[in-house]
Formats: C-alpha cells, structure tokens, sequence
C-alpha cells in the first residue's frame, strides 16, 4: 500500500514542440529590401560587385575545367599515337608552344646556298588537274619552322582554276607587302605541265621534276634525312612507291602497296622505323588521293589515324573535298 | 568559104555580140551588198558536192584587186578585203569573153573593183590567200577607182617574212620605204591585223577600267612649265610668248585627285623632246594614264594596274587570236605569257638574281637597258612570265615627287613594270604632303618657283594617291613581240621624221 497519494500536478498528454533550428540568422534578401541604396543601384542596372566577383570566380573555374578536359583527351590520344608529344589540334585552341615533330633542324643556308640579301622564292609549277598533295602537306610544315612567304599564282595557259585551289596555301599574311621580311618564298603556279616542276636557282640548279623529288627537297630543309644508309634507303623506297604505284598504278598494283604498308605498320608505328618522316607524309597523301582509305588493312587504319593525330594533314583532306 | 573566112566571120559576130554584152553590163550598176567571206562561206555550206548543178548566188563584190595573172583563156586575179583575200577566175565562156578575161588581165593593182561572181568549192586548197577552201568566178567586173601602174612598192613584198625574203632572193621592203608610203604599206594583212589589235587595246583599258569606277579625264597638252626637267620638251609660240607641248599628264592627273575624283584615267598623246634614235623611242606617242587614291597602302594602286594589265592581255588571248596568228605569219614570235596575280618581285630579289648572274652592280644602282633584258630572261627563266612588276625602287634614282619609304629612307616606295624584259610603265606612291615636297624638290635642287603652281595643289587637301602610265604603241609591240615601236604607230614622229 502506498504511503500517501499525490495529486498529479499536469497532465501526461502535453504536446511540446521541439525545436528542429539550431540557430537564426536575419535573411539577407530581406535586409535588401530595408535599406535604400542597394535598391537605386539595382534600378539603374548596375550589378552588386559582390555578384560580379562571384561570376568572374565562377568563369574562372569553369575555364580551367575546360583545360584540364583537353589536355587529359590529348594525353589519351598520346598514349595511343606513339612519338607525338601533344596533340596538336587541341594545343592550338591552347596556345601553347608548337611541337617539335622532327628532332633535328637544318640550316637553311647548307641547303639552299648563300644567303644574297634577298628573299629566296621556291617556285613550283603543278597541274590544277591533279594537286600536288604531298608538297602542300609540306608547305604547312615549312610555315610553322620558318617565315615563309606564300603566293598562289594562276598562269595563261590555264583558263581558270576552282577556287579552294586559289586559297589552297592559307590566307594572306598580313606582312606580304614587306617581301624581305621573310625567310623562305612558296610561289605556287597553277599550269598546264605534265609534271609538277620546282624551280629555285636558275643559275646553279636545274629545274626538279616529280612530285616524289620535289618533296624530297623540301623535306631537307625541314630536317636532314636519317644519317643511317639503310633507313634513308628505306625511307627513298617508300616514297616512291608512294607515287609511282599507289598514285599512279592500277588496282592490282594499289592493293599490293596496301598489304605491304599493313605489314610493315605491324612492326612499326611509323614505315620507316621509330620516327615519323617523309616516307610516312608522301604514302599518306597517296592512299587519301587514290580513295582507298576506308578500305585499308586495320594497321593502315591505325596509322591513318596516327597520322591525323599529329594535326598537319588536316588542311590536306580538306583540299581534297 | 574557106575555113579562115568562116573564121573570121564568126569572130566578127562574137565581137559584135562582146560588145552588146559590155554595153549591157555598164548600163546596169551593181551594188557591193555584203562582205565576200561570209557570202562565201554560206554558199559553200549550201553546195552539194556536185559542181555544176547547184543554186548560182549572186552577189557584189566591193574589193580591191590585189593582183592578177593571164594565161591563155584565163585570168586569175586575187581580190582582198582589210585582212582576208580570195581568188577570183575570170574564164572565157557564156558569160565572159575574151575581151573581158584581156580586160581584167590589164587592170592595175591596188585598183578598186566592183565585181559579181559566183562562189565554187576547189578541190585543191589555195595556199596563197586566206580563204583557202573557195574561190570566184566572175561574171562582171567593173573598175570603180584606178591605181597608177607604178606602185612605189608591191604589197606581197611588204608582207614576205624577212627571212624567207633572204633564203629565196625575194625582195621584202626595208622600214623606211614602208614609212614613206604608209597609206599602200598600211593594207598589208599584217598592218591590218596589228592595227586592230592595238584598237582592242584601247578599249578594253577604257572598259576594264570604267568598270573599275575609274573616271575618264582630258588633260591639256599646252603647258606653261615643263613638268618633268627642261630637256626634252617641245616649244611652241603662243601668241606673244611660248609654251612647252606636255611631257605626261602627270601634273593634271594628281590635280584631279587633289579636286575629290579619286580615280581618274586618260588617253591622249605625249610629247617627248629626246633625241634618241632607238627601236623604241617615238617623239610622240599615245600614253594611256592611271591615277588613283588609296585607302591603307600603295600596294592597292599597284593591284589595281596590274589587274587592268592582265584583264587586257586576257581579253587579246581570247578575243584577237586571228589578228595575233596574222601577225605571227610575218613576224614569228612566242606567245605572251602571265600570271593572275601579277608576280610582284622586290628590288633587293632583282639585285641578288642580277648578282648571282655575274652582274657587278650597287645596291642603290639603276637598272640598265641590257639589265633590263637579262632580268626579264631570268624571270621568265624561274617563273615563266613576260611581265612583272618590280617594287621598292632605290629613291636616289627616282624623280623629286616619289614617295620614300617609311621603314627604309634609302628606298621609296615606286615600281616599274616590264613585258618581255623592257619597261613599259614607271609609277609611284606621290608626295602629298606640300612640305615634304618642298624639301625633296630643294633636295634635288629643283627651283621651286617653277614648281610653285605644283606644289600650291596639295596644300588644301590631298589624299595619298598613286598611279602611273603605259605607251600603246610600246605596250602592243611587245605583246606581239615586235622588234620596233614604228610597226606600232600609224604615221609615227621620231627625231629624223615629220611626214606624212
């Protein structure tokens, strides 16, 4: 028995609210609407600098998410395109210092004689039938080595010529009225030749006939061709196998050239060994002018896309359309 | 009757009958109705390849008789129009008889004849005439106006090759007794053709450069002060005074830039007083002149001269190619060729290829005649051209009101342009500025008070202008590849000739 009884003093049914808030803080667009000047501000369309710090970090970060994209998409691509140290395409939208392709560097001077004070103009004559790809993958190679001063230029005996072929070396430099402010001249002369034909020094050089020739001189004065005998043989070989079978010959002809690159590119990353070089410009511009590109080997296809990687022959495969 | 009275009593009867027949033919009179190629041309279209059956047309001839040959019951006679000439036959038989075929044999050359023929296909082509394929056969003939019988020279002399002349002991006529008797030398199919040739010159600049918005100016020619230096200007009294014929149009040209045209042309003679007796000196001759205003730099002027230059050739390669194949039969030569865009070479490359050559000469050195020539055959050597512009001159060779460079003080901004190695045009970006001229007039050691008329038109506003001026007569020689400018000009004025 209990000793004494109590009366209850409240109820066992109060509800009692428990707080979900820790802590207040006044409303900050509320404190907007109390004070005047803010609002004149707003009125006169003119942006709280708060607001503008805010996007201006904002863009910030964006930007630099966008860069970090690129260059992990490049590093990828490096990893499957050996010997390219970035990916071009992307480092143009970068700025970034443009890659040295080729290890070593000529001196104009060795190749092309003494210097007289004056600009040295290649001339190169070529059919607008059938446009020299090869040497226009070169010039833009050259350009970004040297200054050069480029010309396209349409001779009598052709009545008249498609226009990309007129634009075909890239748009006017801005400095093409000063002519001595340049290294090196590339006139292009569209007319009616049977072969393209390279003229430079009337006095100590005759003229250069053949698309695989005249390539081979411009090479040299982008990078001296390997010192081994056996690789320069190789790489001789290649062009012009290039030019006078994949360009030139049938389709039985065309098809052994195909199974040939597709066995050698099995090997090799690039046809004349470890490094890229002339003998891998001339076959890609061939195989692209004789339309067998989608129906090449994988390995051919491999280095197709290497090829484009590296970002020179994209100006090629637009002349071709 | 014997058989020689029968004879002659037939003779008699056929003279008789001539004679009605002659009488008949001078009553009527017959219209030349259109011209004789292409009357020929139609009618052997139509020809079936029978000959003697076939649709007669008859239709005049208003021609000039070239030359005529008898032989026996036959005359041939070779009828010419400007540049094309025909065979004509004129043959005993039921139209013509032997009084008329010995009527036509003695008629003189040179003499213009109205004649109706009938148009016949011959098996064999007639090399000697252009219309190779057809000749006439007469059936009237009448001389409208008689040459004399002595010609002072024979036309198929004067269109003979020089070296056909020598190799087949045939005579060709030498330039003087060309020039003396221009009006017979000047209907050879060779003057013809160059004649018409420079005529399309003359129009394409007018419409290239109309259509480039250029405006066509007349500049006076009697001026009071010579424009270019004292010595080769022509004096003439002028009432009770003299005045100097106009050297170039230059003076006038800049003024009607300076008066808000921006660019203006003109076409009209020039006078120069030199006393050179050269392949390519006239005293007078027929200068075609650009001036314009630019916007940024004087390239644009130099774009734009070169643009009309090539318009113009590829108007003649088009559009005149017999009037150049007539010409080539007398005067073989290589076709013209350029390039579109005008190849634009610095004087610095022109100096290294002179150099490299084995010419000794300074940097700041004018280029010589034979120079000249020797760049013009490496140009075209290297890029296969005969014509270019070669810019940035050195400025000690160039008149008071060029333009010097802003970059480099020792070179200005002019240019010259050559066709087949000789100049044809000295232009320049031109001072515009009144103190700057001053200084490069005392700098010549010009007197300033001869200039002050000159110099007085810049001082209210003149924008940066360039321009220069080509000699039709020199332009169109060298395209044909002539060898002297007198081919060129009608009734041309050099130091030993006035007339005619």
């Amino acid at each position: 028995m209990p000793m004494y009884q109590v009366k209850p003093i409240c109820g066992g049914d109060i509800k009692i609210d428990l707080p979900t808030c820790m802590y207040k803080v006044p409303n900050i667009h509320a404190q907007q609407g109390k004070s005047c000047t803010p609002e004149h501000a707003l009125q006169n369309g003119e942006v709280d600098p708060a607001v503008k710090a805010l996007e201006a970090r904002q863009d910030e970060i964006m930007r630099k998410l966008y860069e970090l994209k690129a260059a992990v998409e490049g590093l990828a691509k490096t990893v499957m395109t050996p010997d390219a140290d970035l990916d071009l395409t992307v480092s143009s939208s970068l700025s970034s210092q443009c890659s040295t392709t080729f290890k070593n560097t000529t001196d104009l001077d060795t190749v092309l004689g003494k210097d007289l004070g004056a600009l040295r103009d290649i001339v190169i004559n070529a059919n607008p039938v059938q446009p020299p790809l090869t040497l226009l993958m070169l010039h833009s190679l050259l350009c970004q080595h040297y200054r050069v001063l480029s010309t396209v230029h349409v001779h009598s005996s052709v009545a008249s010529v498609p226009p990309q072929l007129l634009s075909c070396l890239g748009p006017r430099h801005t400095d093409s009225y000063a002519r001595h402010m340049f290294q090196l001249g590339f006139t292009l002369i569209w007319k009616d030749v049977p072969k393209p034909q390279m003229k430079f020094s009337i006095k100590n050089m005759c003229p250069i006939e053949g698309e695989g020739n005249i390539a081979r001189f411009l090479f040299k004065l982008l990078a001296p061709y390997p010192s081994d005998p056996a690789v320069a043989t190789l790489v001789d070989s290649w062009v012009d196998t290039a030019f006078f079978q994949l360009a030139e010959g049938s389709v039985k002809e065309r098809s052994t050239v195909l199974r040939a690159l597709n066995s050698t590119l099995g090997s090799n990353p690039w046809l004349a060994g470890p490094e890229f070089s002339l003998a891998d410009v001339a076959c890609y511009c061939c195989v692209l002018q004789s339309g067998s590109a989608s129906s090449s080997p994988a390995n051919v296809q491999r280095w197709i896309k290497s090829c484009e990687n590296l970002g020179h022959f994209s100006h090629a495969k637009l002349l071709l359309k | 009757m014997t058989k020689e009275e029968l004879q002659g009593a037939t003779e008699e009867e056929q003279q008789a009958q001539s004679k009605k027949a002659l009488k008949k033919q001078q009553k009527e009179a017959e219209k030349a109705a259109k011209k004789a190629e292409k009357q020929a041309k139609m009618a052997s279209e139509q020809q079936s390849a029978e000959e003697d059956d076939f649709a007669k047309d008859r239709y005049g001839v208003s021609a000039m008789v070239q030359s005529q040959q008898k032989l026996g019951k036959q005359c041939f006679l070779v009828l010419r129009q400007q540049q094309f000439n025909v065979q004509a036959l004129v043959a005993v038989g039921d139209r013509a008889s032997k009084q008329m075929v010995k009527f036509a044999a003695n008629i003189t050359k040179e003499s213009i004849v109205d004649v109706e023929a009938t148009v016949r296909k011959v098996e064999q082509k007639i090399e000697s005439c252009s219309q190779q394929d057809v000749e006439l056969h007469v059936e009237r003939i009448f001389v409208i106006s008689q040459a004399e019988p002595r010609l002072p020279l024979q036309l198929e002399d004067a269109v003979r090759p020089d070296g056909e002349g020598e190799e087949e002991g045939r005579a060709t006529v030498n330039q003087d007794t060309r020039l003396d008797n221009r009006v017979i030398d000047l209907r050879t199919t060779t003057s013809q053709a160059v004649f018409r040739l420079q005529s399309g010159v003359c129009q394409l600049f007018r419409d290239t450069l109309t259509k480039k918005g250029f405006v066509e100016i007349q500049t006076p020619k009697i001026i009071s002060a010579a424009s270019e230096g004292g010595a080769n200007v022509f004096t003439v009294s002028y009432f009770k005074t003299s005045a100097f014929l106009a050297q170039s149009p230059q003076l006038y040209k800049q003024m009607c830039i300076c008066a808000d045209f921006d660019k203006v042309f003109c076409v009209g003679p020039v006078f120069r007083a030199e006393d050179s007796n050269t392949h390519r000196h006239l005293t007078e001759f027929v200068g075609l002149d650009i001036e314009m205003a630019f916007n940024y730099h004087y390239h644009e002027v130099i774009d734009s001269i070169t643009d009309t230059m090539v318009q113009i050739f590829k108007g003649l390669r088009d559009n005149f190619q017999t009037e150049i194949q007539t010409v080539n039969k007398q005067f073989p030569s290589e076709p013209f060729k350029f390039l579109e865009p005008t190849l634009r070479l610095e004087y610095t490359e022109a100096v290294a290829m002179l150099r490299e050559a084995g010419v000794e000469m300074g940097d700041e050195d004018d280029l010589s005649t034979p120079n000249e020539k020797l760049l013009g055959r490496l140009v075209k050597e290297k890029y296969d051209t005969d014509f270019y512009v070669l810019d940035k001159y050195p400025l000690a060779v160039r008149p008071f009101y060029t333009m010097p460079d802003p970059s480099n003080p020792k070179y200005s901004n002019s240019y010259d342009m050559f066709m087949r190695g000789e100049e044809i045009l000295s232009g320049a970006q031109r001072v515009h500025d009144a103190q700057l001229l001053t200084e490069r007039a005392i700098h010549h050691q010009i007197d300033l008070e001869k200039i002050k008329a000159y110099i007085d038109s810049f001082r209210y506003g003149a924008p940066p202008h360039g321009g220069g001026g080509i000699g039709l007569e020199r332009v169109c020689m060298l395209y044909l590849g002539l060898h002297n400018v007198r081919q060129t000009s009608m009734f041309p004025r050099d130091p030993k000739r006035l007339t005619p």
